[in-house]
């Protein structure tokens, strides 16, 4: 058990690679390296339940992820250079919700004897948690507020982490086994020591806001961006007069400012002193501040401030930027005699915040006051002291914090059973990040669908959640447009490969080409996955890197075949769907598995993989009629079309000459607007029907 | 490149009918790359085949199928030692070449030709093959700039275009480029028209013995003291 948690991500690697599947970027930009590919894969098929799944094995939060992620993986997403990335978090989200995520109870037996405390709650301190139950420790949570969270409770806005998300994720924890002491801040670690705990996890996060260092910032009417969305999540309503001002560009800045605006002030102005595409706030965060009603001043910085008559007298200066710094953005640079001065009611001040460790702990700090820790086994300077969160790191994303954590519990593990750490040896093959041109050229463009906020004069009333749910289609849609990175078509019996060059000439993404030796090759970082190149190779010397495509037909077939064979129901037709368009969507959902007496429908990812020999096969075992039924224009893929009527033909030109009708075999397109698909299929069931009846009065004359 | 077709349905359950044991036998070479006779084509034509045993209801057949490298070559055929001895006959579905290789290679056992072979060409683009050799073993395409009259042309005449031709096609059929039109575009092309000026006798097909072998090592002694 202990092996299974701990070398899980080792393992599901491995696993994925005995397919030859590559690492898509998606997967390694994410701080928790989840199965994104997969999950999105699994929601293009209407396969919810299987999604969630596997978001569970990735990620100990998922619900949480889904509301505040950043979404690293959006930004590496290769479909970014062809129209817009995947919307992996609204994905997420809609597989958190329909995938019933709030329902799933976990449990965690106690198989180890030493205790592990675990110092703050926050989502690193969460995650830890987690992993460590499920390897069997068990695990105490000291936490200095009267709730568990962390910045998940005190730092996040409601209207981004609805608190009853974070409350299952804490409810499901101590149903886990999790002991929990609220309003206890620990003063010393030798106590914890004293205590009987085996190892500690020092997560207590980066609360403390730091100071501008400039005249009047300890006036009445200044306050820190953390304090003051620390009240507000606490449920207080700080009174901050008519008009607000918020320094600062990172992510809490726009969180205090949206805040400001939710509490009623008649004006929010966001002072930041670079200009925007230096800002480090998300874009969503910024456009969506900003369509609440947030004023932006670039360029800006407050150096003095006064209170007077109850208001506050601030006096700015212009800023112009200068050479870029070491981080690369530019440094501003205040300009000469372009001081003003200006007045507010309040001024936030969010210019970032840094760990407050005691310094009881006696750990050794690090570049603004994080703890110094072994970026492999998260030791501190102090034996069996464990760090990680934004402690380590200083501020960062919850992402960051959950994997953090997650190390940081198999990182115990390795202390406490006196193992050599685990280096994790990260899938050795990985995609490259770049698709060629010509590539790009061929992939169909296809709007991304975002889900649906809440407008901003509704949202900005009140605290709730802003973002809606996607609906079941455009779900689908959005996760159909998943170019399958690393899951593409590789030769894999190379000595097979007659070089026929029919890959080559029948891609529609023109990704096979002939190297210099004359080898037919099929480069991984270009190929959509579209399998027709697999179905057309006279050789068979080509497979998917996930060979799950074509075996699933044959599976799905022959498992409608004995199905159907028991039923006994007459005449039997198969209809060999397109998953995505069909279940996904819910077109057809109403034939599912004879819901009309004798369809039995075969669920195809993609029509373009079905092969003759699938509808010979169906024929052999009894079918009366068979129909393909793919999306048409609506698939997201290039000439699935084109490929499948090719192959109906060659189905077509020999069933004749066995003495059936060509009509036996039809097509369909699930995504007409115009046609009625229903409408169509009783037709071809009547005259399917009128066939059977008459080949056995056929029968009937000859005896 | 050899190019094949494969055969009708109908031919081929005559051609297999008395035969309970069927090795469907393809070849991974030629007529894989022709589509005729590759590995999918054997997988095709092998369930095909059992459809038309069901739904005739004479189920008398048992058939396995095997693709190997290339039949026109005893090597490559050893492989199918211990198959051949389960069944009763191959239908080979290589060209003829293959078909009597390896009926050479197992005599005891009837060889079917799966195929018609058909002409040695090209793929002019996917799907599509056209004609472009006739091998007879006298290659003039030195004064044709590369374009063969004795495939290309119908008649195959060696002084060339007749008076079929008609904006720049063949008469015996409109879609058919005449080859002498195209051959006379690339000697222009070429600046080689002179070429076209020439008068070329007719060949004596009769000097060339048939079947054909070339020979190509040098007929020297072995062993002895040279070694």
């Amino acid at each position: 058990m202990n092996n299974r948690v701990k070398n899980y991500q080792v393992n599901r690697i491995r696993e994925t690679s005995q397919g030859h599947s590559l690492i898509p970027p998606c997967q390694v930009a994410c701080p928790l390296h989840m199965e994104i590919g997969k999950y999105v894969d699994l929601v293009a098929q209407g396969k919810v339940l299987e999604a969630l799944q596997v978001i569970r094995e990735g990620n100990p939060f998922p619900s949480i992820c889904a509301y505040v992620c950043t979404h690293p993986c959006e930004d590496a997403c290769r479909r970014n250079q062809v129209d817009k990335p995947i919307s992996i978090r609204a994905l997420k989200r809609f597989a958190v919700e329909f995938g019933g995520d709030r329902m799933i109870e976990l449990e965690a037996e106690t198989t180890q004897d030493e205790k592990v405390a675990l110092v703050g709650s926050g989502p690193a301190g969460l995650a830890c948690a987690y992993y460590l139950r499920k390897l069997g420790y068990p695990v105490t949570i000291f936490e200095a507020y009267s709730e568990l969270g962390g910045m998940l409770r005190v730092g996040i806005p409601r209207y981004r982490l609805p608190r009853e998300v974070v409350d299952t994720e804490v409810q499901r924890l101590i149903h886990m086994g999790v002991e929990i002491k609220t309003n206890t801040r620990v003063i010393s670690i030798d106590l914890l020591f004293d205590m009987g705990y085996k190892a500690v996890f020092i997560t207590v996060g980066a609360h403390q806001s730091l100071r501008m260092g400039i005249e009047g910032e300890d006036s009445p009417g200044v306050i820190d961006g953390a304090t003051f969305l620390r009240e507000v999540n606490l449920g207080l309503k700080p009174a901050l007069g008519k008009e607000v001002a918020v320094v600062g560009g990172g992510n809490v800045a726009m969180d205090a400012a949206r805040a400001a605006v939710r509490l009623g002030t008649s004006k929010v102005s966001i002072l930041y002193r670079r200009s925007r595409t230096e800002m480090p706030a998300s874009p969503d965060e910024i456009e969506q501040a900003m369509e609440e009603g947030v004023e932006t001043m670039f360029l800006v910085a407050p150096i003095k401030m006064k209170r007077e008559n109850g208001r506050l007298s601030v006096t700015c200066v212009r800023m112009e930027l200068g050479e870029p710094d070491t981080g690369g953005r530019r440094r501003p640079v205040p300009i000469e005699d372009s001081e003003y001065d200006t007045e507010f009611d309040t001024l936030i001040t969010a210019i970032g915040q840094a760990p407050q460790i005691s310094e009881d702990f006696r750990l050794r700090l690090g570049r603004g006051s994080t703890i110094k820790v072994d970026p492999v086994t998260l030791t501190t300077n102090r034996t069996g002291v464990f760090a990680g969160g934004d402690a380590v790191t200083g501020p960062a994303t919850v992402t960051q914090a959950l994997a953090s954590g997650r190390q940081a519990a198999f990182c115990i593990d390795d202390y406490l059973h006196h193992r050599y750490p685990l280096v994790d040896k990260e899938a050795e093959e990985t995609l490259s990040g770049e698709l060629s041109p010509k590539t790009i050229e061929m992939i169909r463009k296809i709007e991304r669908l975002e889900p649906p906020l809440l407008s901003p004069e509704t949202r900005t009333k009140e605290f709730k959640p802003i973002e809606q749910i996607y609906n079941w289609e455009a779900a689908v849609d959005e996760a159909r447009r998943c170019l399958r990175c690393g899951m593409g078509a590789e030769i894999m019996f190379q000595d097979k490969c007659a070089t026929c060059l029919t890959c080559l000439r029948v891609c529609p993404y023109h990704v096979p080409y002939l190297d210099e030796w004359g080898t037919i090759q099929i480069p991984a970082d270009e190929c959509q996955a579209c399998g027709i190149c697999v179905a057309e190779c006279p050789a068979r010397a080509i497979i998917l890197r996930k060979p799950y495509d074509r075996r699933h037909i044959d599976e799905e077939l022959e498992h409608a075949l004995r199905s159907a064979a028991e039923s006994k129901s007459k005449p039997l037709i198969i209809g060999f769907c397109c998953q995505y368009g069909l279940f996904g969507t819910g077109t057809l959902a109403s034939l599912w598995r004879e819901s009309r007496a004798g369809i039995w429908i075969v669920p195809v990812l993609c029509v373009a993989k079905l092969e003759g020999e699938h509808i010979l096969r169906a024929f052999e075992m009894g079918a009366e009629g068979v129909f393909i039924a793919g999306c048409g224009e609506q698939c997201s893929r290039e000439n699935t079309a084109f490929w499948v009527l090719q192959r109906v033909e060659e189905v077509r030109r020999t069933i004749s000459q066995i003495g059936l009708e060509q009509e036996r075999v039809q097509t369909f397109n699930l995504r007409a607007a115009d046609d009625d698909i229903t409408e169509a299929l009783d037709n071809f069931t009547e005259r399917i029907g009128g066939l059977c009846l008459a080949s056995v009065i056929e029968e009937e004359v000859k005896s | 490149m050899i190019v094949a077709e494969q055969k009708s349905l109908e031919e081929i359950k005559r051609v297999i009918a008395p035969y309970e044991k069927v090795l469907l036998l393809g070849c991974g070479t030629c007529v894989t790359v022709c589509g005729a006779g590759g590995e999918r084509e054997v997988a095709f034509l092998h369930s095909a085949l059992r459809v038309a045993q069901v739904r005739s209801h004479d189920g008398i057949h048992n058939f396995s199928e095997y693709t190997v490298k290339r039949q026109c070559d005893f090597e490559f055929l050893d492989v199918l030692e211990d198959k051949v001895n389960e069944v009763d006959t191959i239908l080979s579905l290589g060209c003829g070449i293959g078909v009597q290789v390896v009926a050479d290679r197992f005599p005891d056992i009837p060889v079917l030709p799966g195929v018609n072979t058909s002409f040695m060409g090209m793929a002019k683009e996917w799907g599509v093959w056209d004609e472009r050799c006739a091998a007879c073993g006298d290659c003039r395409l030195a004064e044709t700039a590369g374009i063969c009259p004795i495939t290309r042309c119908t008649k195959a005449i060696l002084n060339g275009p007749c008076a079929g031709t008609k904006n720049g096609k063949c008469e015996a059929n409109k879609d058919m480029e005449c080859a002498w039109i195209l051959i006379y575009k690339r000697l222009e092309r070429l600046q080689q028209l002179e070429k076209m000026r020439r008068y070329y006798p007719p060949r004596n097909f009769r000097v060339i013995p048939r079947p054909r072998r070339i020979v190509m090592r040098a007929d020297v002694e072995s062993g002895g003291d040279n070694g």
